[in-house]
């Protein structure tokens, strides 16, 4: 994904990734993300959990705007299922 | 048609998502690319004036779309265009390498449309591109070559030339 990611900031266009494996985003250095420790198959969390979905679009906007250093990964630090949204 | 390295995968992928210690080995073992130099764009509009577009690695297509390749161990690099409005009913996931069974519940855990247009009718957003694209990810050996300078700048240019603002990714 990162280097998708990468590919179209060359054609300067501003992206923001979701990650959900640090150590690949640490390596392919996209310019923006957003981490979360959550399973694969689940960047925007759980099925139907609209809020959970609307607040990592939200966090992941956020980090698009307050990033300076190209290759920063923000740790959200939301816990899988045990956290409350909204 | 399931073939048994196909069943493998898999059954692989169920055991990576629900065993994290699973998936360390495999994230071990998978050797990215590794760069060095970091492009940037500076962000030029508020996101309540922007057109976003929406790419995800997940796997996801229209289901009247040729599926991805999941007979290549090295992946299918090419990409599916998905239109704006396209109902998410009409769409699915072909990508045996994560357990997209949720996924396949609500599509927007992996590809959040829904969620967009939600934003975008809000005002949040200024509003959606014409089209958003997906991939396949676990890519590897030559075909990291065919996605880095054909599929994803063939993208790339398309959105340019539909005056995209920004863009979202979002993995498998």
């Amino acid at each position: 994904m990162g280097l998708i990611q990468r590919v179209i900031e060359e054609e300067g266009i501003p992206t923001i990734g979701i990650s959900i494996v640090r150590s690949y985003t640490e390596k392919v250095k996209p310019p923006r993300s957003i981490f979360l420790h959550w399973p694969f198959g689940h960047p925007l969390g759980e099925p139907f959990h609209i809020v959970q979905q609307v607040s990592v679009i939200k966090k992941a906007f956020e980090a698009l705007y307050s990033i300076r250093d190209p290759g920063t990964i923000i740790d959200v630090p939301w816990k899988w299922k045990r956290e409350s949204y909204g | 048609m399931l073939t048994p390295a196909r069943l493998k995968n898999k059954f692989i992928s169920k055991m990576i998502s629900r065993f994290p210690s699973v998936a360390k080995h495999y994230i071990d073992a998978y050797k990215p690319w590794e760069s060095k130099d970091i492009p940037w764009a500076p962000v030029k509009k508020p996101l309540s004036e922007s057109r976003v577009a929406l790419v995800t690695t997940a796997g996801v297509h229209r289901k009247d779309q040729t599926p991805f390749n999941m007979h290549d161990t090295n992946g299918d690099p090419t990409f599916r265009k998905i239109e704006r409005d396209t109902p998410v009913s009409d769409l699915t996931i072909t990508h045996d390498y994560y357990d997209h069974t949720d996924a396949d519940r609500d599509i927007n855990i992996v590809f959040p449309v829904e969620r967009l247009r939600e934003l975008a009718s809000k005002g949040l957003i200024g509003s959606l591109a014409q089209s958003h694209y997906g991939f396949m990810g676990h890519i590897t050996g030559p075909h990291i070559y065919t996605l880095s300078e054909v599929s994803a700048p063939e993208v790339a240019s398309r959105m340019k030339k539909q005056e995209v603002d920004c863009v979202l990714l979002t993995p498998g």
